[in-house]
């Protein structure tokens, strides 16, 4: 049994996360990326289903280090105190998150695990630090393409509250990101803001330009699309399609779980993207 | 806030402590330990658990939190889990709590199961739990276990059998353990607050609504273990928690 470990990161030790020790007992390695796992919306560090410790777990016993925290604000981590931005805050607190890792632990490589909005975040960061090798992507936010379109357009027939979700032109768990707790006597959860459009041309540049850039740093990508969101994405090479200018190649693992919920809540199909995983990071994928 | 490791080797819980506010009128001399829920109820509750352990440390009270074993941070997988198990993590955590803040006796509010559990506890070590917190308890094991298994797919045979309860796995032992499960109303200590939230559109409480001998007091509030706007969390019921911390501060 793997003894799991509290570690605090961040310069203020504000940002609360657990290790889970490769348990073969190896140091870290230069050579060996340890995953680190983010938040999906303002689920804390365990995970929808308790997903992320089953995965932090398996990926223990494959001899891999994993690490799994909470972005401030989230969870058990305290808000900063700098006034960033929610992005901005996140992408600070992955930053901070990794240095703590690499001078505490030694870790030098990672890979970057995420459901949703964790995906997104993952995908922003990965281009601007080339400590991150490989991602991780469940879910993740894609523009519609024409393909799009059409598959939604010959489902609608047959399935007309799909039609409303695309009316909606929401991301539940995006929206949630707005809720973050602040300080004491946080009220009630106000009604959340429509989110900004995925498919302004704005939304999509700025998506287009971070996997281009996570691409150029050198990583590899396993990206795991679910049907139930068939609002955001219907077919599997949809991510492919929506980032004509990047160049993904054999760098990118693509799979596309058709009777699978967004949060992996059948038991078999968390076997099934934990175990995915786990042999995608084994296998030495990165 | 100090978060870490306690228990034994063989069930090791992960907990958060966090102590009461120096500058508060009377800090430091009442500790109470939370008792969380469940399940998907367990993951919507933790933002208003955190919440509820702030608000207490500002009246002067040391908190500890934690997950019970096989859930959470904490060791072990749900198939292990047990509800005797479960309350053994608790005097655990009683124990620890008492040896961290040097308190005579501690205090307890157990949401939902965590509730009903919590009340076992607190009838069995009279001399460490002087006072607890119902909220929004379970009141009849059996009746919950009929709400989880409704919908609920059996699990395979190989696999350990049960039943999968939106996410999580539920062992038929733990099943027959919560058919006989209720709260021990007579048992419970003399500072006893049973405390119901009363979402916005629920129809008022009858007369004379009680838990045994205890009256059940509404406070407004979305309850803070459903899913609250498809986020996957749970509402912070404000007035909720500040009756709570009123009632120990």
């Amino acid at each position: 049994m793997v003894n799991e470990q509290v570690l605090l990161m961040g310069p203020r030790k504000a940002l609360v996360g657990i290790v889970t020790p490769a348990a073969d007992g190896a140091a870290a390695s230069p050579d060996r990326p340890a995953v680190m796992v983010l938040n999906s919306g303002i689920i804390h560090r365990v995970g929808a289903n308790r997903m992320t410790v089953q995965l932090c777990r398996q990926l223990s016993q494959q001899g891999v280090d994993a690490v799994r925290f909470d972005l401030s604000g989230i969870g058990d981590s305290e808000p900063r105190d700098d006034g960033l931005g929610l992005l901005e805050a996140s992408l600070a607190d992955i930053k901070e998150a990794l240095d703590t890792l690499e001078s505490a632990r030694g870790f030098r490589r990672f890979v970057l695990v995420g459901l949703c909005s964790g995906a997104d975040h993952a995908v922003v960061y990965a281009g601007r630090d080339p400590r991150v090798v490989g991602l991780v992507l469940l879910d993740p936010s894609i523009p519609h393409t024409p393909r799009y379109y059409l598959n939604h357009y010959a489902r609608r027939a047959t399935r007309l509250s799909s039609w409303m979700n695309i009316a909606r032109g929401r991301h539940p768990l995006w929206q949630a990101l707005g809720q973050r707790m602040g300080g004491a006597g946080h009220a009630e959860a106000p009604e959340p803001e429509p989110r900004a459009d995925l498919n302004s041309p704005e939304a999509k540049a700025f998506l287009s330009n971070a996997y281009a850039a996570a691409h150029r740093s050198g990583n590899r990508f396993l990206a795991v699309l679910t049907g139930e969101r068939e609002d955001s994405h219907n077919y599997r090479e949809q991510l492919i399609d929506a980032f004509p200018d990047v160049p993904f190649g054999d760098r990118l693992q693509l799979e596309y779980h058709e009777d699978t919920d967004h949060t992996f809540t059948a038991e078999v199909n968390r076997e099934r993207v934990i175990g995915g995983i786990v042999g995608w990071v084994a296998a030495g994928a990165v | 806030m100090n978060p870490f490791f306690f228990g034994t080797r063989q069930r090791r819980l992960f907990g958060v402590y966090s102590p009461a506010r120096a500058s508060a009128a009377g800090s430091g001399s009442k500790a109470v330990l939370l008792c969380p829920p469940w399940g998907q109820e367990y993951l919507r509750a933790h933002r208003a658990m955190k919440q509820l352990a702030t608000l207490l440390n500002q009246a002067g009270v040391h908190v500890l939190r934690f997950d019970y074993h096989g859930t959470g941070d904490s060791a072990g997988e749900m198939l292990d889990a047990s509800l005797a198990g479960w309350q053994g993590d608790i005097e655990t955590a009683v124990d620890e709590l008492k040896d961290t803040t040097d308190a005579a006796r501690v205090g307890l509010v157990g949401l939902r199961l965590g509730a009903t559990l919590a009340a076992g506890v607190a009838a069995r070590r009279r001399k460490d739990v002087d006072s607890l917190v119902l909220w929004d308890p379970v009141v009849s094991g059996e009746g919950y276990l009929k709400e989880l298994l409704a919908e609920a797919p059996p699990r395979a045979a190989e696999k350990g059998g049960g039943h999968e309860v939106m996410g999580f796995a539920m062992s038929d032992a733990m099943a027959a353990e919560l058919r006989g499960l209720a709260l021990p109303p007579a048992e419970l200590p003399a500072r006893t607050l049973v405390l119901r939230s009363q979402a916005a559109g629920e129809p008022a409480a009858s007369p004379g609504e009680a838990v045994g001998a205890w009256p059940v007091e509404r406070v407004d509030g979305q309850p803070a273990w459903l899913e609250d706007h498809h986020s996957g969390a749970g509402a912070v019921p404000v007035k909720v928690l500040q009756r709570i911390a009123q009632w120990w501060s």
